[in-house]
Formats: structure tokens, C-alpha cells, sequence
């Protein structure tokens, strides 16, 4: 039986400009009027190009950014409106070298946002340092993020995503800024997560990584939905999903 | 409300704002600074208790340098940093997880107090006298209460606002002057001391001078803080509904992160 664990109908977000004295107003259309759904246990793609509108998506899934109009719904709820119901349950890793406490440890960081999660004390132990040994951050779990690489700034992001077992992870391009082995531990833990009943949706510019994940896709450009399905339903007749992206991308701007 | 969340939030918030050399130096140097130059200008006013002017007036000031600087600017920190966007989300509700960070600093940044104590001591060997340290513990509570309330209305309008780190910036001083911390209210023009009067640190300022001084009135002592605790109550449900307001305006303005 299907399950329903995102839904998104008719999804439209603005960001309004004001000039000085809000006088001029700029009105930039960020997401106009996607529709998708996602079923649990399944691993999800969010592809376009730079500016398309997919963290803009996400961060209305992820219950910090309201939508300007239409359905955008989380575990059966409002993201907009029924957000405490949804929180707890979900996490989010947005790519980058953003988001962690640089003056505090790895295992700090994590023991902080185990206790923002409202994770009981005994389940937290175990939990971190099972998570720090997930994302290969051990022995480095007591220096401070600040000294980390790159790479392994995103590995902490990745560990604090997971520290309250979410039901649904939402991931802006994870991959960045991992190496060839940190971004195979990444697609592992995705598709581990996917065993576990766990439904992922992700976003990112790496086709190859999409053909090998992604149970299902769709693709925007300028914040409308210009191609939905499996991978290999989109790369129909080319050789490569990366053809058949760039061939669409072409087809619209065109 | 979950201790646990506050008091985990406090020490992380302790220890990042003290690896900061900015607040470091807010914390540390501006109080032994602050002495020196009070020391300088109060030494032939005949003023014969330095308690009340010097330490008191220098050791605020820096502490209201560190809430303007840091508790404020700290929701402008995380918003950098990406981390707001997180705390903002997580199951223990923000509300609790800024509470957390105030009261964090507010307490750190009243190490102010002590430096200015000791720099006085040691620098100028003046004669300190605390007259009434019950009725000064008294003050110094209901002070610390009213900052932390204060600073919480401040973080809530940063967190709707960018632009809000400035207008703190531009804050500092005219709060010194307003609020007394190093002169008395008494001798600005009728029309500032009606603002002063609606300021809460203008009554934590005098009660902690009355109780250093010696309290000859403790009717005055209790009327004026009740007038402290009654302004810091007004505060206190302004931020609380400022942070029902703020949940869905920051989510409408998009203003949780840089982007
Ligand atoms: N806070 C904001 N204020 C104004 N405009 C914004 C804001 N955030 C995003 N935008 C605009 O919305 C559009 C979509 O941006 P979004 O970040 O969702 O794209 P994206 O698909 O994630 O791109 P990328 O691949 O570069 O990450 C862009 O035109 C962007 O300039
Ligand atoms: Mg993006």
C-alpha cells in the first residue's frame, strides 16, 4: 500500500523586493506552481538548474519558509500552520559549510542538537557516537569544527541530520564538498536509510548520483516542473540521464 | 519550558561567545577601561563613595556593551553561520532555545561587575563601601531579570529584521546616558528624564546605587522597584507576543537566512 508522505500541489512562493521606502517592489517568482508527491521509503530527487527554485521547495517542506499559495504538506500536515506536528520527525542538511557550531565539536554540536530534539539522554549516547562512526568522524569528535575540511564540516552536517532518526530527510546538495569516498559513504547512508523504511529527498547537479538513487525524480526550471518520473523514464530514448536533462533544459530556455 | 534545552543552550552559548575575541574583549577589557576613565572624572567631583559612580557605572556600561554587542548580534551570528534556520526549527521551540542564549551571556557578561570591582581596588585603593548588600542582591537580581527581558525583545526583532544589529549598535551609548549608569537621571532636562523613566534600567540603576549608598528610604526602595518590576512585566509580555508574531512573519519575509 502506498503511503503519502509528501504532497505538494499547485506550490507557489514569491520573494517580494521592497526598494527604498518600499516604493519600487520587485516580485521574484522562486516556485510557480509545482505539484509532486513522494511515498515513504522512497528516495526522491529535486533537479534544475541554478536559481529554479529547489531550496526554495525545500525549505517550505522543511517548515521554514511559507508558501505564497498552494498545498505543501509533510507527513499529512500543513508545513505552514501545523509545523509542530511535523518537526520532530523530519531533518534537513543543507550542503555547504554552513549550519554546525564551528567553536564547538563534532560530538558537542551533536550532543546540542540531540538535546534541541528533545532526545532522551540514554538513547543519545549510543546514538552519537554510532552516527559519529557512520559519517567516519570518530577520531576527530572532540576537536573543534572550526578545524575541520570541508568535507568534514558536511560530514557533521550529515550526522547532525540524523540525530533524531527522522522519518523523512531532506537534503540540499549533500554531496558538495565531499571526497569520492565521503560522497560513496553518503549514497550508502541514503540507500540505508531508504532499508529502513526512511523516504529521502534530495536535491543535487550530480546526474550519475541521481541514476543510481533516485526511485523517482522531477526536474524545474524557473520554478515550474518541466519533466517528472523514474530516471529512466526521463532519459527515455538518450544515452545518458545527464543527455536527457540537458536536452529538456535546452528544450524550455529555447 | 525544558531545563534541559536552556541549560544546554546557555553553556554552548557560553562557551562560543567566549572563544569570540570581540566579546573577550567586552567582557574583560572594557570594564578596566571603563574604571580608569570614571576613576579620572569623578576623582575631584567630592563624590566620596566610588562604588556607586565608578564601579557601578563602569562595570554596567560594560555589561550593557556586551548585551547590546552580543546577545543581539548573536541572532545575526547564527544567521550567518546557518544555524538559525535549525534552531529555529527544532522541537524544543525557539522561544526557549533564545531564552537559553540570553541568560547564558546576561550571566557570563556579569563578570563585568567583578573586573571593575577589582580594578578599582587594585589600581586606585579607593575606599568601597557596599551598605546594604541584601537590599544590593535584591537589586542586582531584579537588574539581571530586566536585561535578560530586555535583550529578548532586541533578539526578537533581529530575528525579523537584519537591519536591527544597526539600530543596537546606535543604542549603546544613548542607553548609558538615559538609564543614568554613570551620572545621576536627576540632572538631565525634564523631557529626556520622562524617556528615562519609561526605561527599566533607569530603576535597577538607582536600586543598586541606593543599596550601595546605604537605603534611608526603604519606601522609596520598594516603590521603585516596583515601578522596575512592573516595566520589566511589560517588557516581558512585549516579547512574548512579539514571538507569536514573529513565528509566521519570519517565515513570510523569508529573513532566517542570508540568501
Ligand atoms: N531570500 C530571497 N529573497 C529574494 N529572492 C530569493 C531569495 N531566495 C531565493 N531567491 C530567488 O529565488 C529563485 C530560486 O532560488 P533557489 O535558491 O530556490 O534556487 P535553487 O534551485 O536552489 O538554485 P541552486 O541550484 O543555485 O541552489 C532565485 O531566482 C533566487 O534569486
Ligand atoms: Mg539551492
Amino acid at each position: 500500500m502506498k503511503n503519502t508522505v509528501i504532497n505538494v500541489e499547485e506550490l507557489k512562493r514569491e520573494y517580494v523586493k521592497r526598494g527604498f521606502f518600499g516604493k519600487t517592489k520587485k516580485v521574484v517568482k522562486a516556485v510557480d506552481g509545482i505539484s509532486f508527491n513522494v511515498e515513504q521509503g522512497e528516495i526522491f530527487g529535486l533537479l534544475g538548474q541554478n536559481g529554479a527554485g529547489k531550496t526554495t521547495t525545500i525549505k517550505m517542506l522543511t517548515t521554514l519558509l511559507a508558501p505564497t499559495s498552494g498545498t505543501c504538506e509533510v507527513l499529512g500536515y500543513k508545513t505552514f500552520g501545523e509545523e509542530k506536528k511535523i518537526r520532530s520527525r523530519i531533518n534537513f542538511i543543507f550542503g555547504g559549510e554552513m549550519g554546525v557550531y564551528r567553536r564547538l565539536s563534532a560530538r558537542d554540536n551533536l550532543r546540542y542538537f540531540s538535546n534541541l530534539y528533545l532526545i532522551p539522554e540514554k538513547v543519545q549516547k549510543e546514538r552519537i557516537e554510532s552516527i559519529l562512526k557512520l559519517v567516519d568522524l570518530a577520531d576527530r569528535a572532540d576537536d573543534l569544527a572550526e578545524t575541520y575540511s570541508k568535507g568534514m564540516i558536511q560530514r557533521l552536517q550529515i550526522a547532525r541530520g540524523l540525530i533524531n532518526d527522522p522519518e523523512i530527510l531532506f537534503m540540499d546538495e549533500p554531496t558538495v564538498g565531499l571526497d569520492p569516498v565521503g560522497a560513496r559513504m553518503l549514497r550508502d547512508i541514503i540507500k540505508n536509510l531508504k532499508a529502513d523504511g526512511r523516504t529521502v529527498l534530495l536535491t543535487t547537479h550530480n546526474l550519475a548520483e541521481v541514476e543510481e538513487l533516485c526511485d523517482r525524480l522531477v526536474i524545474i526550471n524557473k520554478g515550474k516542473v518541466i519533466a517528472k518520473g523514474t530516471p529512466s523514464e526521463i532519459k527515455g530514448h538518450e544515452a545518458t540521464l545527464e543527455d536527457a536533462y540537458v536536452k529538456l533544459v535546452q528544450e524550455v530556455t529555447a | 519550558m525544558n531545563f534541559k534545552v536552556l541549560f544546554s543552550t546557555m553553556k554552548v552559548q557560553m562557551k562560543q561567545s567566549f572563544a569570540r575575541p570581540m566579546f573577550r574583549f567586552c567582557l574583560l577589557v572594557n570594564p578596566v577601561v571603563n574604571t580608569i576613565l570614571l576613576y579620572e572624572m569623578y576623582r575631584n567631583s567630592g563624590s566620596d563613595n566610588f562604588m556607586a559612580y565608578v564601579v557601578l557605572g563602569a562595570g554596567l556600561m560594560a555589561l550593557w556593551g556586551c548585551i547590546c554587542f552580543s546577545s543581539a548580534g548573536d541572532i545575526n551570528r547564527e544567521r550567518y553561520s546557518g544555524t538559525l534556520a535549525l534552531i529555529y526549527a527544532a522541537p524544543a521551540g525557539f522561544p526557549a532555545i533564545i531564552l537559553g542564549k540570553i541568560i547564558g551571556n546576561t550571566l557570563m557578561s556579569l563578570v563585568t561587575l567583578c573586573i571593575s570591582l577589582i580594578t578599582a581596588v587594585v589600581l586606585f585603593r579607593v575606599p568601597l563601601h557596599l551598605e546594604n548588600p541584601l537590599l544590593f542582591l535584591v537589586a542586582l537580581l531584579s537588574a539581571i531579570v530586566t536585561f535578560i527581558t530586555i535583550s529578548s525583545v532586541i533578539a526578537c526583532l533581529l530575528t525579523l529584521s537584519r537591519k536591527t544589529e544597526l539600530y543596537m549598535n546606535c543604542l549603546e551609548i544613548p542607553i548609558i546616558l538615559l538609564c543614568g549608569f554613570v551620572f545621576p537621571v536627576s540632572v538631565l532636562p525634564n523631557a529626556v528624564q520622562f524617556a528615562s523613566r519609561l526605561l527599566s534600567p533607569t530603576y535597577a540603576v538607582e536600586l543598586l546605587r541606593m543599596s550601595v549608598n546605604g537605603c534611608e528610604d526603604p519606601a522609596l526602595f520598594r516603590e521603585k522597584l516596583l515601578m522596575l518590576f512592573l516595566l520589566t512585566l511589560i517588557y516581558a509580555v512585549l516579547s512574548a507576543f512579539l514571538y507569536k508574531k514573529i513565528d509566521r512573519r519570519v517565515r513570510i519575509a523569508a529573513t532566517l537566512e542570508v540568501s
